[in-house]
């Protein structure tokens, strides 16, 4: 063919096809049949911890919940928890025995039927794995099964069991038969499920973008009657911008998390509905006890511009105070917080040989790469030391990367100030005190490497004595935090303000700091509007 | 960005040398129009500290209640995301990328003009071996080497330097060692020879010159390139890091704002695009000047 | 000819063994000490002798050589840290991707350089050459990644005409769902007749096959005005032209004719150049392919799976070469001769 022919005829396909692409493409969602498929947008991927709920402790409980159940669940409405595979329970005087009534005609995703015995079986195995939060079954000696439906914990101590049965991590009944003779971890990792709840993996593909599809469980003791979406979709976003877009144009459902002036340009959005909500989350700055001495982490905290950083980020934070989050037994708003005091701070690297004028001071910060409100946080921290002649690295690595370096067991590898966010285990400031800042040997969560056995002990103590005397248990939680600020081994940065995203074309979701970050599908009503 | 260098022909000279420079600089506006940029580039450059309203944004200073702000009388080009003036950012990035192709370039130099040199005039296994060994370099597309390589060394602005002058020295070889065989094949070098003429001298006097002309109008061409591999590399991370006010590094900080605050994006990446494309015509300018073989220029 | 396509196969054979080398000179020598970086800034000697034992660098270079060599012939070309699985099953899940999307860029690219670079060649030195030089060299001046971010800024969030991320809309998964068998989604579709999802891929290609294009557009552009206006001037061109033929058919059929050899030559050039240029684009677009995996494995500092990328798109890169030398040798025997 003739050069100039055969260029004529190429262009001639490339224009045809662009015509229909364009053509097949048009279709930004503008039909008005009601979507069975919600589509839930996450920055990163959520099955990082394995499929096995019994040892889950990551993001992985988006997808969880909506196919794993607990006993009961937290309502944020009560302050109180309702029942849920449990219709109802009570314990003795003494506090020592709790009995729960199970509900009737509910059937693992294998097809086995939830009996008392499977439910005692479950928590047997999720406390002899000692993964997650197992912790929080740490007060139970034995259990009993009278009846088929009927489940009894006896106690070794007081303790709130029926706020710890709504846990959202360990806190899940499975089938632990689901397996047979074989390995229940490495069958559950294939991916299956063998939960009770309303959905049931269909698909999975590890590290793309359409991570993890769920499918509605036909047998749910809940029923179908009435609108529900059928398929819950767990897309991974990276770039929130490319994530506001989508929801504009209505290709996901619900937003997990976005910049706040991105937040913000949604208001109005045809489609789009926007909610906020207080949290039990809130953005730690770890400080490494071992490299840094007491001068140096109270310094740190002092050079913290946190009004700066609540301004910066637009509406998404809000001051923290104290370790405990507002909302939740044992958070004061008058505790001695750290105030941005440069002077102050000066001083104190001055005692340890530091500071303007004198030797310079080299410290590593890690934080979460994609986070972009950790990112400014970060940037504004480096800035404030630096006219303290301290001179902070800042590293954003990616939430594994991340977690792998803090938790090594070459101390130096450890970075001197780890950056994350921490959320209860289950409506209780707990999961802060056992978690954080208890001694561990092997560290987990402890990326502060803190060891204070005089800490230690009022921490094993305060789960029982909340149970038997509330006001002294209320007393050692603020003690508690006297000394933990005193002694600085975490800079409180802020607390989180959920700004949530999501389309118009569902109703009934309740924000539930509880769970934070889920959305149980099942209880949304799809509206196709 | 990187062209094949063509070797060069014997001139068949038309107009004398400095008419013919004349007449090409009125017939080459574009030659002009960069060379304009790349003067106001340098400039801006040096004077960054004076022409900066808010100097110590390009430091670690911050400005937590001023982000986001829009364009305005008191920022004009607005803020970041931590309440940085984008315009001191910008123009004291112009610091930046300049420097970094200017020290690449010239390290690819030290390396290419000798290698090339060597191989060229000496020939034989020598001559085999240095190819084989830019072959081998040659095979990885100009970017991928620099990727490679700066993401197993610590990122920083180092990093970048080295990064892209590995892949930038066999280039360099290429093009010398052509034109170095090419002249030392010819007779007048043998009788150089036969008349006991030091190699050292041949070299210096009568191959080299031959061999500069091309590398420094490569060079020219390639000083756009440089700047935009430099960029991409801290675009992913790898080079530059914050506070440092390099403008890859500003287009990936401002990314997730971008729908919302558009010039925290906008400028910095105009910056480069202006950058690049200032000495991308000035380069092409001065090929098409140099080079006789263009004699559509008339 | 057959004598000719022999050596330059042995000659790229060579070349893959170097490129080999040189990625296992990176991977294990470049960084300092890898054993050092493992054990930490505050480690003992005895750490570090520790962990130079566990990483097998205390056996002599050559042997760790071999050793490469062996795995990559093999096909273990390690595990990739962050997904866990082998290296070479991860390319060969996420490369179609950026095949196809740097193949589409290329097709555009041809499609607007080669015309452009004609007209310029048309009249050298007058306003509309220089226009167009100015727009070819604005091409590939232009900065990658923030082109996409403007393109999809302007075309996808403002105007709404174009999609924003993606490969196809995430709706038809369900109701049209993509059998796959070659693993290119607009070839898979096009051969099991899937027209929604056709049209769909086509459309969620254009935008990001449009930003990659930018450079091999510039670039081909300029070597077409250059190549045309070199054998404008060339004997037969001008017989051809004494002849009679119209202006149209001198620069289309016969001066264009003689471009095609270098731009063939570009074409192979600006593909390896392009696939790399993938890693700035797809973040934005979403695209799962090669540039996804390798940013990702950027920021996850996953070793194994950066050299495995770059091992990858330098064999390609190889092959794609030595096919361009052998049909530019079948098509011009000059070549065969030097």
């Amino acid at each position: 063919m003739k050069p100039h022919r055969a260029w004529l005829t190429a262009s001639g396909c490339a224009a045809v096809l662009v015509l229909a692409a364009c053509g097949g493409s048009s279709a930004p969602v503008t039909h008005k049949t009601v979507s069975q498929v919600f589509t839930y947008d996450t920055l990163s991927q959520v099955m990082v911890d394995g499929w096995d709920p019994a040892t889950e402790y990551s993001n992985g409980i988006l997808a969880m919940s909506n196919m794993y159940e607990t006993l009961t669940r937290y309502n944020p409405v009560t302050h109180a928890v309702g029942p849920l595979l449990a219709t109802s329970w009570s314990k003795s005087a003494n506090g020592l025995t709790w009995t729960f009534q199970l509900r009737h005609g509910v059937y693992f995703h294998t097809g086995r039927p939830m009996t008392a015995q499977a439910t005692k079986a479950a928590i047997l195995r999720t406390v002899k794995l000692n993964g997650g939060a197992a912790y929080i079954w740490g007060a139970v000696k034995a259990i009993d099964t009278p009846a088929p439906y009927i489940l009894v914990f006896h106690l070794k101590y007081p303790a709130p069991l029926d706020l710890e049965a709504s846990a959202d991590y360990s806190a899940y009944i499975y089938d632990t038969k689901a397996a047979g003779s074989g390995s229940l971890t490495k069958w559950l990792n294939t991916p299956h499920d063998a939960g009770t709840g309303p959905y049931t993996v269909a698909a999975w593909s590890k590290g793309q973008e359409f991570e993890v599809i769920q499918k509605a469980f036909p047998r749910y003791w809940g029923g179908w009657s009435g609108a529900h979406f059928k398929k819950v979709v767990f897309r991974v976003v990276p770039q929130d911008t490319t994530s506001a877009q989508l929801l504009r144009t209505g290709q996901v459902s619900f937003v997990e998390q976005m910049n706040p002036s991105l937040w913000k340009s949604l208001r109005g959005a045809p489609g789009v509905k926007l909610m906020t909500s207080p949290s039990w989350q809130n953005l730690l700055g770890q400080l490494n006890a071992k490299a840094l001495s007491l001068p140096v982490r109270q310094a740190i905290s002092y050079a913290i511009n946190y009004q700066g950083i609540v301004a910066a980020l637009q509406g998404a934070a809000v001051p923290s105070s104290g370790i405990v989050p507002a909302g939740l037994l044992g958070h004061f708003s008058n505790l001695p917080n750290y105030t941005y005091d440069p002077a102050k701070a000066k001083r104190l690297l001055n005692q340890a040989g530091y500071g303007p004028g004198k030797k310079p001071l080299n410290l590593t910060l890690t934080y979460t790469q994609g986070d972009s409100n950790e990112q400014v946080v970060a940037t504004l921290i480096k800035s404030s030391l630096a006219r303290l002649n301290v001179n902070l690295r800042v590293q954003s690595l990616a939430w594994p990367t991340q977690w792998a370096r803090g938790k090594s067991a070459n101390a130096a590898q450890h970075q001197d100030i780890f950056m994350e966010y921490w959320w209860p285990d289950y409506a209780d400031p707990y999961s802060w005190f056992v978690n954080l800042l208890q001694s561990q040997k092997q560290p987990y969560f402890n990326l502060s490497y803190y060891s204070n056995p005089k800490l230690d002990s009022q921490i094993n103590r305060v789960e029982s004595l909340v149970a038997t005397n509330r006001t002294a248990g209320v007393q050692l939680y603020r003690t508690m935090q006297d000394e933990i600020l005193q002694q600085a081994p975490i800079a409180f940065l802020y607390n989180d303000n959920y700004q949530y995203a999501m389309s118009a074309g569902f109703s009934g979701l309740k924000v539930n700091p509880a769970y934070p970050n889920v959305v149980f599908a099942y209880d949304l009503k799809p509206t196709g509007s | 960005m990187i062209e094949a260098p063509t070797p060069m022909p014997a001139a068949a000279s038309r107009l004398p040398r400095g008419q013919a420079l004349r007449r090409g600089l009125a017939a080459n506006p574009l030659l002009v129009a960069g060379g304009a940029g790349a003067v106001l580039i340098v400039a801006v450059a040096v004077f960054a500290p004076v022409l900066a309203p808010f100097p110590g944004d390009a430091g670690t200073a911050t400005h937590p209640f001023l982000v986001l702000r829009p364009p305005s009388a008191q920022h004009w080009l607005g803020t970041d995301n931590v309440g940085r003036d984008v315009l001191s950012r910008v123009l004291y990035g112009a610091r930046i990328s300049p420097l970094i192709a200017v020290i690449v370039l010239l390290i690819a130099c030290a390396i290419g003009l000798p290698l090339g040199l060597a191989a060229g005039y000496f020939g034989g296994w020598l001559d085999e071996v240095i190819m084989r060994v830019t072959d081998i370099f040659l095979a990885f597309p100009p970017l991928l080497l620099a990727l490679a390589l700066a993401a197993v060394l610590p990122a920083s602005l180092t990093t970048v330097v080295i990064a892209i002058a590995a892949t930038w020295w066999p280039w360099y070889t290429r093009l010398v060692r052509g034109q170095a065989a090419s002249v030392a094949g010819r007779p007048y070098i043998e009788s150089c020879r036969a008349l006991g003429i030091s190699r050292r001298k041949i070299i210096g006097r009568h191959i080299l010159p031959n061999a500069v002309t091309p590398l420094i109008v490569q060079m020219s061409l390639d000083v756009g390139g440089v700047i935009l591999t430099a960029s991409a590399l801290s675009f992913l991370g790898l080079g530059a890091q914050d506070p440092t006010p390099d403008w890859g590094l500003m287009v990936s900080e401002g990314q997730s704002y971008f729908t919302t605050a558009w010039w925290v994006v906008t400028f910095p990446g105009i910056a480069i695009l202006f950058t690049a494309f200032a000495f991308n015509l000035l380069g092409d300018g001065l090929r098409d000047l140099l080079d006789p073989r263009r004699t559509f220029l008339r | 000819m057959i004598v000719y396509a022999a050596r330059r196969a042995a000659l790229a054979v060579l070349v893959v063994a170097g490129v080999i080398v040189l990625t296992f000179v990176i991977a294990r020598v470049v960084p300092g000490d890898p054993a050092a970086t493992w054990a930490g800034p505050h480690a003992s000697a005895a750490q570090v002798a520790a962990a130079r034992r566990f990483l097998g660098l205390d056996r002599p270079a050559a042997v760790q050589l071999l050793a490469y060599f062996g795995g990559i012939a093999a096909g273990t070309w390690g595990v990739s840290v962050h997904t866990h699985q082998p290296v070479l099953s991860d390319i060969a899940t996420v490369a179609p991707a950026s095949l196809e999307l740097v193949l589409a860029a290329l097709v555009i690219a041809l499609v607007t350089g080669v015309p452009l670079g004609l007209l310029s060649a048309r009249r050298p030195g007058r306003p509309l050459d220089h226009g167009i030089r100015a727009v070819s060299i604005l091409g590939v001046s232009m900065p990658i990644f923030w082109m996409a971010l403007i393109l999809q800024l302007v075309f996808a969030q403002r105007l709404r005409l174009l999609p924003a991320a993606g490969e196809f809309s995430p709706g038809l998964l369900f109701t049209h769902p993509l059998a796959r068998h070659t693993g290119f989604d607009v070839i898979d579709a096009l051969i099991t007749g899937n027209w929604q999802m056709l049209g769909s891929t086509l459309g969620h290609l254009l935008l990001p096959a449009i930003v990659v294009a930018a450079y091999p557009a510039g670039l081909i552009a300029r070597i077409v005005r250059a190549q045309v206006l070199d054998t404008i001037g060339e004997t037969h061109v001008q017989m051809v032209r004494a002849l009679g033929f119209p202006e149209r058919a001198v620069f289309g059929r016969f001066a264009m004719k003689l471009a095609w050899n270098p731009v063939a030559a570009t074409l192979a050039l600006v593909f390896g150049y392009s696939l790399v240029n993938t890693f700035l684009v797809e973040d934005v677009f979403d695209w799962p392919g090669l540039g996804s995996y390798a940013a990702a494995s950027i920021s996850t500092l996953d070793t194994p799976a950066i050299l495995g990328v770059t091992l990858f798109i330098a064999l390609v890169y190889v092959v794609a070469n030595l096919v361009v030398d052998i049909v530019q040798a079948a098509l011009d025997p000059r070549i065969r001769l030097r």
